[in-house]
């Protein structure tokens, strides 16, 4: 928009203007150090052992604290951290790690080849996603500063399940790879080291000032790239109610929220002190049938449910306006995008085919019971409208809401549950194996009853020897799982966090990365 | 034997009682508070009773374009995070909470008055039975319920049951108080005396004298059970979504106090009225049943 009388050549001059302030204010410019910085999540991490878990609210603090040999880049790549690189044989069953030299434990120790050895075996041993490792038939030191894995059989995809954050396979001092699950002393090599941790209360890190940053990078790059921590202490706080997060963030007591509920982060759309960061797709929401139990084990009251739900109300209501419509079982754009594939059964809300199809499945009205908890607003309030929509089109749905921890053992029965409601938040993002691995077999797949067939294909993926030959199998994936409708696709979540104006070099993430940030004065 | 024109006929007995009863009524309605307690609650329950007339929308359909709607011609109360009517849910919330409030007050009172009965009628029963109700009188009243609402699982016939027996033991004791006044007094002996049983003793002689105290202590167990609905349901073991109650509707405003304030406001200003209602009510009742008052008016 112009104002009359303002000459051109001045309003080309203001814009270059604003954009030259706009480039010296960019983060290379005008780092601070010092400063405490103070980030709220909703729940107490687990634990701090960070192989031993695959908890968010761990992840959140523990990626600041650990690094693993090889983790994710920014586009969802494995790349190097500890690992100076890896040379993988051409038959697939060796690979040689060769380890960066000088980098330092926060014990002061220099990390070699038999503390990578030994936090290895010790994940084989409690790593909560212990099977990344099955492919391994060994792991031997092979110098200083160099593991050979010795693999089983080929296994293209290892190194990115072997780059996986989600129990990362953290290297820690080979001295503390006896302990039992949670008993280390939390000793990592990350930017942070672990200070204190107050259950129900706060986790408190401090600066590493021995770290060593990996200068093959310019700046951080997903959970690796160049990190400098400019802060001297970081506290998570954990503060469950969601009111009082965003109070305290407007009143300036704390920095950094993890999550912020949209209606709030719309209000504050507007202050001056506040900046909001949208992280779009943060997780898939689905809805899991139980297919080992009537009526779900009729494939045509499962396709009723398909074709009876409409996903942009359900979505709209239980993400808060923040979606999007998404018929895929991988991020669109991403490698493994299976395109248009089931989309003719997505989001059709239709319930006079929902009717009928219940007709030819001889649904007499059983109790349809729709589990969930009263922990994540987005399952309980997507099962409430699921309920309501299934209710529409002559299903007996009641939704039953228990807490987190009872609703994740409930789920583990093979019955007393039809429907159960959840977000998948790091799988979609690990790509497709670890995906499918948590609907397959030797796994006890989500909707209780293994499928031969979806069985055979992730099979077929994990060994598929090019990324060309994966794709046309996750395509073959993404069709079955729209025939056999065990586990319905409602769309993609985001995930809306905020911070005080003062906070800078903050980029949203997997988990709040508060290396490159630091606090203006 | 006495003359005739001393024996009351069954017909002046009956005026008298009329009158009698005429009388209380009076007092009762010329109470202030109580007649004020009385039409808040009047309101209350007939609004609760007429819902599916007079809700404007269903409490339970959503409408996700329109979430989280601040007050409009429309929607005179608003809409929550499902697009559905507040003002709605609000009146069929006042339908389940005044559903509870009236379930507790029968079972309670049925419990209270058996429990109340035996231990003051039958003394060697005394001791056993108010140890017991002493011990759950020993958590205090919401908690139990929430307890035991906790471990019952959410439904609206657990949350009755949660607090009933929560609130028995307390009516237990008024009843058995008053029982103990009562049961000595000379008409009990002379019904006694006159070879009138068990039975009819307790109910027509004891329980008949007694209910004052009984009755202010239901109308209080019904305020009290709104709110510990609201409570429980808050604290999501009450009934389960999308079942509409006052408590649910304010726990799913809490988080968005500032953006969605009418979430919280309005089913909150129903809690606070119907509550004063309630005590207004029970304490109109207290004075006009209160023996010690009725003397003191009739003395002076």
């Amino acid at each position: 928009m112009r104002r009359p009388g303002f000459p051109d050549s001045l309003f080309r001059l203001a814009a270059a203007a604003a954009l030259a302030m706009a480039a010296a204010g960019s983060p290379a410019t005008a780092q601070t150090r010092g400063g405490e910085l103070i980030v709220v999540q909703g729940s107490n991490p687990p634990s701090l052992d960070a192989m031993t878990t695959s908890s968010q609210a761990s992840r959140n603090i523990n990626m600041n604290i650990y690094e693993t040999l090889y983790g994710f880049s920014e586009g969802v790549k494995p790349i190097p951290i500890l690992a100076e690189g890896v040379t993988i044989s051409d038959d697939g069953l060796t690979y040689v790690f060769t380890l960066r030299r000088g980098v330092k434990f926060h014990n002061g120790k220099e990390m070699t080849a038999r503390d990578v050895k030994a936090s290895l075996e010790r994940y084989r041993r409690v790593g909560a996603t212990k099977n990344l490792l099955d492919p391994v038939a060994d792991i031997a030191i092979t110098g200083d500063y160099e593991v050979t894995f010795t693999m089983k059989k080929p296994t293209p995809t290892f190194l990115e399940a072997f780059s996986s954050p989600r129990a990362p396979a953290v290297i820690i001092p080979a001295e503390e790879a006896d302990a039992e699950a949670g008993k280390t002393s939390f000793t990592g090599k990350g930017p942070y080291r672990f200070v204190e941790y107050v259950p129900d209360s706060h986790v408190t890190l401090e600066r590493f000032d021995g770290y060593v940053a990996d200068t093959r990078h310019d700046g951080p790059d997903g959970f690796g790239g160049r990190k400098t921590a400019y802060l001297d202490r970081v506290i998570f706080r954990i503060m469950p109610e969601p009111g009082a997060q965003v109070a305290a963030l407007e009143a300036g007591e704390v920095h950094l929220l993890e999550q912020i509920p949209v209606p709030a982060a719309r209000r504050l759309e507007k202050n001056p002190d506040i900046r909001l960061y949208e992280n779009m797709p943060w997780a898939f929401l689905t809805f899991i049938l139980n297919i080992a139990q009537p009526p779900a084990d009729n494939p045509k009251f499962r396709e009723a449910v398909q074709v009876a739900l409409n996903m942009e109300a359900i979505l709209a209501i239980a993400t808060e306006g923040l979606y999007q419509l998404d018929h895929r079982w991988q991020y669109p754009g991403t490698t493994y995008d299976p395109g248009d594939i089931g989309a003719d059964l997505y989001n059709l809300g239709d319930t006079e085919r929902a009717r009928r199809l219940l007709k030819e499945a001889g649904y007499k009205g059983e109790e349809f019971s729709i589990l969930t908890d009263s922990n994540y607003p987005q399952h309980n309030k997507a099962a409430v409208v699921i309920a309501e929509q299934l209710r529409a089109a002559g299903i007996n749905a009641k939704v039953k809401m228990v807490d987190w921890p009872t609703a994740l053992n409930l789920r583990l029965q093979d019955s007393g549950w039809n429907g159960w409601t959840l977000m998948m938040g790091i799988e979609p993002y690990l790509g497709p194996v670890g995906l499918i691995a948590t609907l397959t077999s030797p796994a006890r797949p989500h909707f209780v009853k293994p499928d031969p067939e979806l069985d055979a294909l992730y099979q077929e993926l994990i060994s598929g020897p090019t990324v060309e030959a994966r794709q046309a199998t996750f395509r073959k994936i993404q069709a079955r799982l729209y025939e056999l409708k065990a586990i319905i696709k409602i769309g993609d979540v985001g995930l809306m966090q905020a911070a005080r104006a003062n906070v800078k070099g903050f980029r949203p993430f997997r988990f709040p990365r508060v290396y490159d940030v630091w606090l203006e004065e | 034997m006495a003359g005739a024109a001393e024996v009351p006929l069954a017909a002046e007995i009956a005026a008298g009682r009329r009158r009698r009863r005429a009388a209380f009524l009076r007092r009762l309605f010329g109470h202030g508070s109580f007649l004020i307690g009385f039409v808040i609650m009047a309101l209350f329950v007939a609004i609760a009773l007429a819902a599916p007339l007079i809700a404007p929308h269903s409490p339970i359909a959503s409408d996700y374009r329109n979430l989280n709607a601040p007050p409009s011609a429309l929607h005179w109360l608003g809409t929550d995070a499902f697009g559905r009517d507040v003002l709605s849910r609000i009146i069929y919330g006042m339908r389940v909470s005044l559903r509870i409030g009236i379930a507790v007050v029968l079972v309670t009172g049925l419990f209270g008055t058996v429990l109340g009965v035996l231990a003051s009628y039958v003394r060697w029963l005394d001791g056993l039975v108010m140890r017991m109700l002493d011990g759950l009188m020993a958590f205090p009243g919401v908690l139990l319920a929430i307890a035991l609402a906790a471990v019952l699982g959410p439904s609206e016939a657990n949350a009755v049951l949660a607090l009933s027996i929560t609130f028995t033991p307390r009516t237990a004791r008024v009843v058995r108080a008053g029982v103990l006044v009562v049961q000595g007094m000379p008409y009990v002996e002379a019904a006694r005396a006159i070879g009138a049983g068990h039975g009819r003793i307790i109910l027509r002689y004891i329980l008949a004298n007694a209910l004052s105290p009984l009755i202010v202590q239901l109308t209080y167990v019904f305020a009290v059970s709104v709110v510990a609905e609201a409570i429980l349901s808050f604290l999501g073991v009450g009934p389960p979504p999308p079942a509409p109650t006052l408590g649910n509707i304010i726990a799913e405003g809490r988080s968005s106090v500032q953006e969605t304030w009418w979430l919280v406001t309005f089913p909150g200003m129903v809690i606070a009225v119907a509550v004063l209602g309630l005590n207004l009510m029970g304490d109109g009742l207290r004075d006009v049943l209160d023996p010690r008052q009725i003397a003191r008016r009739e003395g002076n």
